[in-house]
């Protein structure tokens, strides 16, 4: 419980020295642009990869497709490729994951 | 004073469509926080002080994941540098503010910046609009995530597949930015790489961060040749 609160409290100065080190120091400095495309990139890669980590379930060593979270995500990219809303889309998604759960597990 | 009142209305009207989108992102996010094992304090405590979606979500996924707390924070700050490029963008248009611009400050991120910087092209410096702005998130981040924790902490996760959110809230966050080919192609070279070092190492810890620092090249190489081809 206290090493949460430690890491809320290292987040909350490193997320805002980000911030206000932006405003302050590099104002009216040229970054380079491949610096910014790079940036630009970052948070699409950690939640892809942050995906794939859910999908695939360590057991022993070694590792397996979870196909209830498989499926769940499929519905919610199908979803919310035709309806582009956020909140139905993880709801159907998940829907469609504990029905896969019950149906392949039980 | 007429003038005031007219940009808080206008900072309000466009922050509004945006705030009911963040606070959908807040609610899953406070839902996915009490399976991190925060409580509702904790949870609410983060959204308050930290009051970044990006590093909120991916702190309690990977906590969640089994993460050490110091992979978690050499993550956050990966996440956290395109804040210094909203920074600089927006440094100019919030000068006038002088020392507020301390307080300002707190609200550098994804949604302020895109409507901060296209309200500064239009009408040059405006700290009290961005600030209605970022009030106005503030309130449906904070807000949000408080229900979101208190409902989360009152269901049974596995029976409610909560645990299911976790990646289907992250599709429904990534998908609708797939668009161009470089976003595309990183998207799936960071899923190549983690299945890759999770197949390897099973349930390692450096997974996220390897693939955060690496994916983001692919994109940069597509990109600038698909900019030098003109």
């Amino acid at each position: 419980m206290l090493s949460n609160w430690l890491l809320i409290g290292a987040l909350s100065v490193f997320t805002y020295l980000s911030r206000i080190i932006g405003l302050e120091i590099m104002a009216g400095r040229e970054l380079s642009p491949t610096l910014r495309l790079y940036f630009n990139y970052v948070p699409v890669g950690i939640i892809s990869a942050l995906i794939m980590k859910q999908i695939l379930v360590p057991t022993g060593g070694q590792i397996a497709i979870s196909f209830p979270i498989l499926i769940g995500c499929l519905a919610t990219a199908i979803t919310i490729k035709i309806i582009n809303a956020f909140l139905p889309s993880v709801v159907i998604g998940v829907v469609l994951g504990l029905l896969a759960r019950y149906f392949l597990v039980g | 004073m007429a003038e005031k009142k007219g940009i808080l209305k206008t900072g309000f009207m466009e922050a509004f469509p945006l705030a009911i989108a963040i606070a959908t992102y807040g609610f899953s996010y406070g839902v996915l926080a009490t399976q991190a094992n925060f409580s509702l304090v904790a949870a609410t405590a983060m959204s308050l002080l930290v009051f970044s979606g990006s590093v909120q979500m991916v702190t309690v996924a990977m906590l969640t994941a089994g993460a050490t707390s110091a992979s978690v924070l050499f993550t956050a700050v990966l996440l956290n540098l395109r804040n210094l490029l909203y920074g600089a963008a927006l440094a100019e248009g919030l000068a006038p503010a002088k020392k507020w611009r301390w307080l300002l400050a707190f609200g550098v991120s994804d949604e302020p910046f895109v409507l901060g910087s296209s309200r500064f092209k239009k009408y040059g410096p405006d700290p009290l609009y961005f600030g209605i702005v970022v009030g106005t998130f503030y309130l449906a981040w904070a807000f949000s995530s408080f229900i979101g924790a208190s409902l989360g902490n009152q269901i049974d996760p596995l029976k409610w597949g909560l645990d299911l959110a976790f990646p289907v809230t992250f599709i429904a966050l990534l998908v609708p930015g797939l668009k161009e080919k470089s976003v595309i192609a990183t998207a799936l070279t960071a899923a190549g790489i983690a299945v890759g070092l999770e197949y390897l190492l099973p349930g390692n810890q450096f997974t996220i961060i390897i693939t955060g620092v690496l994916s983001p090249l692919v994109g940069l190489y597509l990109k600038r040749r698909a900019q030098n081809a003109f």
